[in-house]
């Protein structure tokens, strides 16, 4: 790894440990291993939102040429999020990509993440499922985010509804996760869920 | 080499002494000017006297006298008089005790020659020793060419001189040369020999004495000390000589007579350079001027009566003393600045190339120039970020390269003025002076000057056209920026060795920027 980028990073994590938001417990680092090229960054969900309560697991990848590119960040946390893939946890966020700038750090980076959950951006969504969810239904949108953050974040507020209709689909063989994926897609309806999965 | 130009100087300028008298052995080998007739003479002490006031002049830290008797003694080694035993033996002695007589004895030794029976010269400045018994003819010339310590001893009374010469001549002469005297005294005397016979043995006697003190207690030479430490050890002839040199008389005073007593008693009137530049090991013996100490940078280099020089060097030191203090507020301010994109101190990083800030003009966030250049070259974004400070992004067009960091607007506008400056005076690569064309035109930061230095407005930058997708013209307009920070890295490392070029934001030495001027 080139020596900027090691130091740099060495420099960071020094800073984000000191800094008011991990005291606050809203963001975590850790070393994943010695070299500094890969970490793991843990964010709470904000408040007032679908993943309060919630704590969202990041892998931060971080290239040789940092800062002059931007870390490679996705969610290890399954999330609903018209910005990110409930697939694969991929991000959609312009620091990420083409808007980043060398002066952010993984705090930055961290604090934007975590601004993205409370203030989605559908219209340049990476799950355009959930994105039109997120626009056509958004209370069915709210009540699903707030599922997947109770199953995969911990979060506190289970749904005995969707919980009760997830049951259905294991019952039938179905993977839990796969149930989920389903319903969620389909608003919850489990008719065309089931449809979906057995097609 | 000065020297051998200031030897070359003599050469044409110096009438041979010897010559003068008709008895310049070395010929047309002689380094000195053999100019016909005693009518040079006066014109003679002439020169002499302007080219040691020229040397003088030029605050030329060689002691003009001791090198010229050091020069001419060693380049008349071969003829030495003493040796030959001639009548040219007198001035030896005077000449070695610095050049203040050595014109005058020359004259005289030219009426000498011409004029029979020959005039005492010692008494002429006012000391014989022999007093009535001289053979020498003692009366007062009339002399037109009018030698400077001539007119000078005249005005001085004569009583003192011989007493002080009485003096010096019991304490001074050793026994060796008092004994020779005595002898001589006897047997001129007592044996009442021909005239002839008798200045014969007079000269050889003199020969002996000054040889003797030329030999082996002649004081040892050390330039830029007055030639004659202690009276005690110089030849008789000479004791008047050593009066006036131990009264430290200066060329100067000799030939303004007047003027010579309020001198202070220093040699020259230019400050000496040691003393100047700090530390001079002559201390108070040093020939030249030790001027009064300036309480800015503590050396002896106030002249006590050139005015204008004071001046001159309290505003040298004034302004010294403003760029160190800008310099010193600089180095503070820049001090604990980190560049935004590496986390480093700018000023600790290593290696020391790497110490340097780059200015944004547009915003004031703090960068090295090598972390915010590599991130003005990034291909993989977009112009318009890359361009724009990483932290705020306010766009920039340009990147200032500083040795320090900058605060305040007014300290940036003179650095970015001073940066473009310097790049204004550098060739443009495009123009090529003519051969090329700039895409940039006028708003080229770069010099747009034809081989014989006309400068040439090549008109507002190139626009490009170009059809877009939709069978659209874009006008395109390049921008001398877009291109300015790839060049800069270009030359950037040829341009690390070049350090030197610290012209410098304002305080010209003091903001020694890396310059990349190319």
């Amino acid at each position: 790894m080139a020596n900027i980028a090691a130091q740099r990073i060495k420099r960071e994590f020094k800073e984000v440990i000191k800094s008011e938001e991990v005291a606050k417990c809203a963001i975590k680092v850790e070393l994943v291993s010695d070299s500094y090229t890969e970490l793991k960054g843990e964010i709470a969900g904000p408040p007032d939102t679908p993943y309060e309560g919630g704590n969202f697991v990041l892998e931060i990848k971080v290239p040789e040429t940092y800062p002059f590119n931007p870390p490679k960040v996705r969610f290890l946390t399954k999330i609903w999020h018209p910005n990110i893939s409930s697939v694969t946890g991929a991000i959609c966020l312009d620091i990420l990509k083409d808007q980043w700038a060398a002066a952010m750090t993984l705090r930055t980076v961290l604090l934007s993440l975590q601004a993205l959950l409370s203030a989605a951006e559908p219209d340049d969504p990476q799950d355009a499922v959930v994105a039109k969810q997120y626009k056509d239904a958004p209370e069915m949108f709210r009540l699903t985010a707030r599922h997947w953050t109770a199953a995969y974040a911990g979060g506190p507020y289970s749904n005995p509804e969707f919980d009760s209709k997830i049951r259905r689909l294991t019952d039938m063989g179905i993977e839990s996760h796969d149930a989920r994926v389903a319903l969620s897609s389909f608003n919850w309806d489990l008719e065309r869920a089931t449809e979906q999965l057995f097609s | 080499m000065a020297e051998s130009s200031v030897l070359e100087a003599w050469k044409t300028t110096i009438p041979c002494r010897y010559y003068a008298n008709g008895m310049c052995r070395e010929g047309d080998r002689c380094q000195y000017l053999h100019v016909e007739g005693t009518s040079h003479m006066s014109s003679e002490g002439e020169q002499t006297k302007n080219t040691r006031s020229e040397l003088c002049a030029e605050g030329n830290p060689t002691r003009t006298e001791s090198t010229s008797d050091d020069d001419s003694d060693s380049s008349n080694a071969e003829t030495d008089p003493h040796v030959s035993g001639n009548k040219s033996n007198i001035s030896k002695p005077s000449s070695l005790s610095g050049d203040t007589s050595s014109t005058n004895i020359s004259t005289l030794r030219s009426a000498q020659v011409n004029q029979e029976p020959t005039i005492c010269q010692y008494f002429q400045q006012g000391c014989c020793r022999f007093g009535d018994n001289c053979r020498n003819k003692h009366e007062v010339i009339e002399n037109n060419s009018n030698s400077p310590s001539l007119s000078r001893s005249d005005n001085l009374p004569e009583n003192s001189l011989i007493n002080t010469f009485d003096e010096a001549s019991t304490s001074v002469s050793d026994a060796n040369s008092l004994l020779a005297l005595s002898s001589l005294q006897t047997t001129s005397n007592s044996s009442d020999s021909s005239e002839t016979s008798e200045e014969k043995c007079m000269d050889t006697i003199k020969g002996i004495e000054s040889k003797t003190k030329l030999r082996v207690t002649a004081p040892e030479f050390i330039p830029g000390r007055f030639s004659s430490p202690s009276s005690s050890e110089l030849p008789n002839e000479e004791v008047n000589d050593t009066k006036e040199a131990s009264s430290a008389k200066t060329w100067a005073q000799i030939v303004n007579a007047s003027a010579g007593n309020s001198l202070p008693p220093s040699q020259f009137t230019s400050l000496c350079p040691y003393a100047e530049a700090g530390d001079c090991p002559y201390a108070e013996a040093c020939t030249y001027l030790h001027g009064d100490t300036c309480e800015f940078c503590g050396n002896k280099c106030l002249h006590p009566t050139n005015e204008k020089q004071r001046k001159a060097h309290t505003d040298d030191c004034i302004k010294q003393h403003e760029r160190e203090m800008e310099l010193a507020f600089a180095v503070a301010r820049s001090k604990d600045k980190q560049c935004g994109v590496c986390f480093e101190v700018v000023v600790d990083k290593n290696p020391a190339s790497e110490q340097r800030f780059g200015i944004l003009p547009n915003c004031n966030h703090c960068f090295c120039l090598a972390c915010i250049r590599k991130w003005r070259q990034a291909k993989q974004f977009e112009n318009k970020i890359i361009r724009a400070c990483p932290e705020c992004r306010v766009t920039s067009d340009f990147v200032c390269p500083s040795m320090y960091w900058v605060d305040t607007k007014e300290e940036k506008d003179k650095l970015i003025m001073a940066y473009k400056d310097a790049l204004s005076n550098k060739q443009c690569k495009y123009f090529k002076q003519g051969r090329g064309k700039c895409p940039f035109g006028n708003k080229c930061f770069y010099l747009h000057a034809l081989t014989d230095g006309t400068k040439v407005d090549t008109g507002p930058p190139i626009r490009r056209h170009r059809q877009n997708a939709d069978g659209d013209t874009d006008v395109l307009q390049m921008f001398l920026w877009d291109f300015l920070d790839e060049r800069d890295n270009r030359w950037l490392h040829s341009l690390d060795d070049l350090d030197l070029l610290a012209f410098l934001s304002g305080s010209d030495d003091s903001d020694s920027s890396d310059v990349d001027i190319f």
